[in-house]
């Protein structure tokens, strides 16, 4: 039975905003649909729209894939424990006088750039509704959120004289994030 | 019944609808469907997502498979899930008498 013109529309929309493998899967289903209301007696135009009524419009059914994404939930989280982090590193810093460390003024740039940009596209993750930025977005922020723990843990072996609690504290919070953002970076790029 | 109502159950329905054994997307609308008397007024097409959520959360485990020339995803029940559901059905048992005996107006049941 050849596929009606507005499945294949249908497919061609999901496709648009989804990834191959999603919305192939979903696709197997619209055609269960439709060819059930085919049996019930339908013609092939109502069979059709009956079986694309009964799924919802591809938007919607996009819109939940990105919701359901374990990119935008990893987003959150880091969303969320970033102050945290950055309250830590905060008070570290300002501890050990960290602006008297021997680190050249560039790494010093280059941190805050990393820092604002991933900031920056964390929070394009969490707000926007397209599930390709959100994927996209995520990465980034993985990959920058990465090198500035890297660089902020590599500064403080490197360039500190000497290190209370407070920077060990820090560094603990920034590796236990390195950790998490290396497991997630894996489930970000399996549904990608 | 409306999705808004369905929040929070949803999962726990889906992982029911795959307790007999794998189901496909569809196949686990339609069984929705049968158990509830149609009376699920939830676009079919929001399922797959919840199905693909409850697989990163390791409660259900799909696989693909060619049907027809078509690939198709079914998906399985894992022991994570079978847990998790026999959990929530002994929470919504609880619910459903504490909120039915306050709502009925009946004392509720002493176990003592």
């Amino acid at each position: 039975m050849a596929e009606h013109s507005l499945i294949t529309d249908y497919h061609a929309a999901l496709a648009a905003e989804l990834p191959a493998e999603l919305a192939e899967e979903v696709i197997d289903g619209l055609i269960e649909a439709d060819a059930k209301y085919r049996q019930q007696g339908l013609n092939a135009d109502s069979a059709a729209r009956a079986a694309i009524r009964e799924f919802g419009e591809p938007s919607v059914v996009a819109a939940e894939f990105t919701q359901a994404a374990p990119a935008k939930r990893i987003a959150r989280r880091l969303m969320v424990t970033g102050p945290v982090v950055g309250v830590c590193w905060g008070a570290a810093l300002i501890e050990a006088r960290a602006w008297q460390w021997p680190v050249p003024g560039f790494i010093r740039v280059v941190l805050g750039a990393v820092l604002a940009g991933s900031v920056i596209v964390l929070l394009m993750a969490v707000l926007t509704r397209r599930y390709r930025r959100v994927h996209r977005a995520c990465t980034l922020a993985c990959i920058g959120l990465a090198a500035v723990d890297v660089l902020a843990l590599t500064s403080v072996l490197v360039g500190a004289p000497s290190f209370g609690w407070l920077v060990g504290a820090a560094a603990c919070v920034s590796a236990a994030r390195l950790a998490f953002v290396a497991r997630s970076f894996r489930r970000v790029l399996s549904w990608s | 019944m409306q999705a808004e109502q369905l929040k929070g159950h949803l999962d726990s329905l889906l992982l029911a609808a795959l307790e007999d054994g794998p189901r496909h997307g569809y196949a686990v609308m339609e069984a929705l469907r049968e158990s509830t008397g149609g009376r699920l007024a939830l676009p079919t097409g929001t399922v797959y997502p919840a199905l693909h959520r409850l697989e990163a959360a390791g409660l259900i485990a799909g696989r693909w498979s060619v049907v027809a020339g078509r690939r198709r995803r079914c998906y399985t029940l894992t022991d994570a899930g079978e847990r998790a559901l026999s959990g929530r059905r002994a929470e919504w048992r609880d619910f459903a008498a504490v909120i039915g005996a306050a709502l009925e107006g009946k004392p509720w049941p002493s176990t003592a």
